[in-house]
């Protein structure tokens, strides 16, 4: 549709026609990206590229934050040594099995609300996922610290109905911070798994029904294929930020519950040690880039014989 | 029959575990903005001195004043920056198009805290060896953190609301050779106004939001209200934080109140609405 507009001036944008080729000089096709991008550049680009090459440096005494006169692969050695290591360890831990879990909440509760929930109501539903979400992600975190905390309410409330004796020493413990980001996260999986459920249209899950497709066998196989796309957006939407989450562990993690957001922030902040912590940020951000490359080959490798025997089934029915 | 209901009935009750799951820490948050004890984690007993104190303590006002302050400018500068990177992807779209939008995918899913600890340096560097000393200002080291994110933001609401209208209005203004800048300020920008003001008020409470960045960035003097939250928490929080979180609360819920009015307006559905305020 574009060229439609674009053409006349185009085609005769020759040395004839210098009062077109102005105008065509006036507007090249990009020209309204321009200011977004060179912002973008500036304080985007230009920085993270500056922390690159500040981790192939080092620490000179104790009063510099970073040099560069001689290159290593040195900090990204130490960036993996076993102290290091342990704790990038244990962020992948809190990525992987946060982001399971709040799969695991999503996909009924998104179903439900794409197919089940009545439909007038479902506008201020979907505002009660948003809420939450638009909350200052500080404070609902430290609403967690009060609930958690060993004087707190579920702590109290625990020991009143007698399912615990002594108080709930849970707070300031990875599985604290694992509640605390599968909370802080959980809205970032629902609303794009339930776009993508609202889109698998009725006629199609009937159509499996009335083909003889069971409940179960219409979800696995009509479903839950065709709502992929918006499933997968939302692994990632939790998966990324949560990887590089520094508040939920500050607030709720303690010397127990450590993640790499928070060693990276350390070592710019109290360390002073530039170099390290941008070797860090970088091992940081290619973890993050290989688990999602991985994973993505585990997916679509699981799916191969399913994907064959789906194909085998249909061709065998028609 | 029995076993269909059944599912229909856990289901709906695991909604309302999700729901409770939802809003439990930010109904703990409201409670204990009524506690009058001297800490905030230990209830004492109701009233409503946290809401007084926060009159009393300036630091708290001047943090509320520079976030909004912030969010503003923030808001002002990505809306403008991602509104016309938005149509020009929706409409102009050439070669250079899917590397733009690489570069804002990888503004999108770089960690925070990577855009954090790179404008730390990049600031002082700017700021002191560049000579540049505006950026020594702790508004605008705020303002240029707040507004990355937003903008590709922006740019993904404008774009995704533009590709869905027909060019045919456009295309009728240019045959009657209205200029290229009246017609963007006549035709195009009116259609796309819901998508811009949608992400105009995100871009706000994304800038209010903000702690990562801000906690970096920061010059001592101007505070933003996160940040200040964050050094409360190391240093013993008290019920004004609460009391001041209920308040931005309820501006917050009216910012989106507006959002969903706005798009509902312009002929949204409730799943447009959750797919636009969802940022994507």
């Amino acid at each position: 549709m574009t060229t439609i507009t674009e053409s006349p001036p185009a085609s005769a944008s020759g040395p004839r026609a210098p009062r077109s080729r102005t105008r065509r000089l006036k507007l090249p096709s990009f020209a309204l990206a321009i200011p977004a991008w060179a912002w973008l550049f500036a304080f985007f680009v230009a920085p993270v590229a500056l922390v690159v090459w500040f981790s192939f440096g080092y620490k000179p005494g104790i009063f510099g934050t970073h040099a560069n006169d001689v290159l290593s692969f040195d900090r990204y050695a130490e960036a993996l040594s076993p102290t290091f290591f342990a704790t990038f360890q244990n962020t992948l831990w809190v990525g992987v099995v946060g982001t399971l879990i709040c799969l695991a909440i999503s996909i009924p509760f998104a179903y439900w609300l794409a197919f089940k929930a009545p439909v007038s109501r479902r506008g201020i539903l979907l505002a009660m996922v948003m809420i939450p979400f638009w909350t200052n992600f500080l404070v609902r975190t430290i609403g967690w610290q009060i609930i958690l905390a060993p004087s707190g309410l579920l702590s109290e409330a625990l020991q009143s109905i007698g399912v615990l004796n002594e108080p709930l020493e849970i707070l300031f413990t990875r599985t604290a911070v694992l509640i605390g980001v599968v909370y802080n996260y959980l809205p970032l999986m629902i609303l794009p798994m339930f776009v993508a459920f609202d889109r698998v249209s009725l006629p199609m899950r009937e159509a499996s029904k009335d083909l003889g497709a069971g409940r179960l066998s219409t979800f696995v196989n009509v479903t839950l294929p065709l709502a992929k796309p918006g499933i997968i957006v939302g692994i990632l939407l939790v998966y990324i930020p949560l990887m590089g989450d520094y508040i939920t562990a500050t607030v709720l993690g303690g010397a127990k519950g450590n993640m790499a957001g928070q060693m990276v922030a350390n070592q710019f902040q109290t360390a002073q040690n530039w170099a390290l912590g941008s070797a860090m940020a970088v091992v940081l951000v290619l973890t993050i880039l290989t688990t999602v490359a991985i994973a993505a080959l585990v997916a679509w490798l699981a799916a191969w014989p399913l994907r064959a025997s789906q194909r085998l089934v249909l061709g065998g029915e028609s | 029959m029995n076993r269909l209901s059944l599912t229909d009935i856990s289901l709906k009750v695991w909604a309302v575990i999700v729901f409770i799951f939802l809003f439990l820490p930010i109904a703990v948050i409201i409670i204990y903005s009524f506690n009058e004890g001297r800490l905030l984690v230990a209830w004492n007993q109701f009233g409503f001195g946290s809401f007084g104190a926060i009159a009393t303590k300036p630091a708290i006002s001047d943090a509320v004043l520079v976030s909004i302050q912030t969010g503003f400018i923030a808001a002002l500068i990505a809306t403008a920056l991602g509104t016309m990177a938005g149509v020009a992807l929706a409409r102009r779209a050439g070669k250079w198009a899917p590397w733009f939008l690489i570069l804002l995918i990888l503004v999108t899913v770089t960690p925070e805290i990577v855009d954090a600890v790179s404008l730390l340096p990049w600031m002082v560097f700017l700021g002191q060896d560049a000579g540049l000393s505006i950026f020594d200002d702790g508004i605008v080291r705020l303002v240029v953190g707040h507004s990355l994110f937003a903008t590709a933001v922006v740019a993904y609401i404008v774009r995704s609301r533009l590709i869905g209208i027909d060019e045919s209005l456009e295309e009728a203004a240019a045959d009657l050779y209205a200029p290229p800048f009246k017609r963007f300020t006549q035709i195009t920008l009116p259609l796309v106004m819901p998508a811009v003001l949608a992400g105009g008020l995100l871009s706000f409470t994304l800038s209010l939001d903000n702690t990562i960045v801000s906690a970096f960035v920061q010059v001592s003097g101007s505070t933003p209200w996160p940040v200040y939250v964050l050094s409360a928490v190391r240093t013993g929080l008290r019920p004004e934080i609460a009391a001041v979180s209920t308040i931005m609360l309820l501006l917050t819920l009216a910012a989106l109140g507006l959002v969903a009015y706005v798009l509902r307006r312009a002929g949204d559905s409730p799943t447009d609405i959750a797919k636009t305020v969802g940022g994507g």
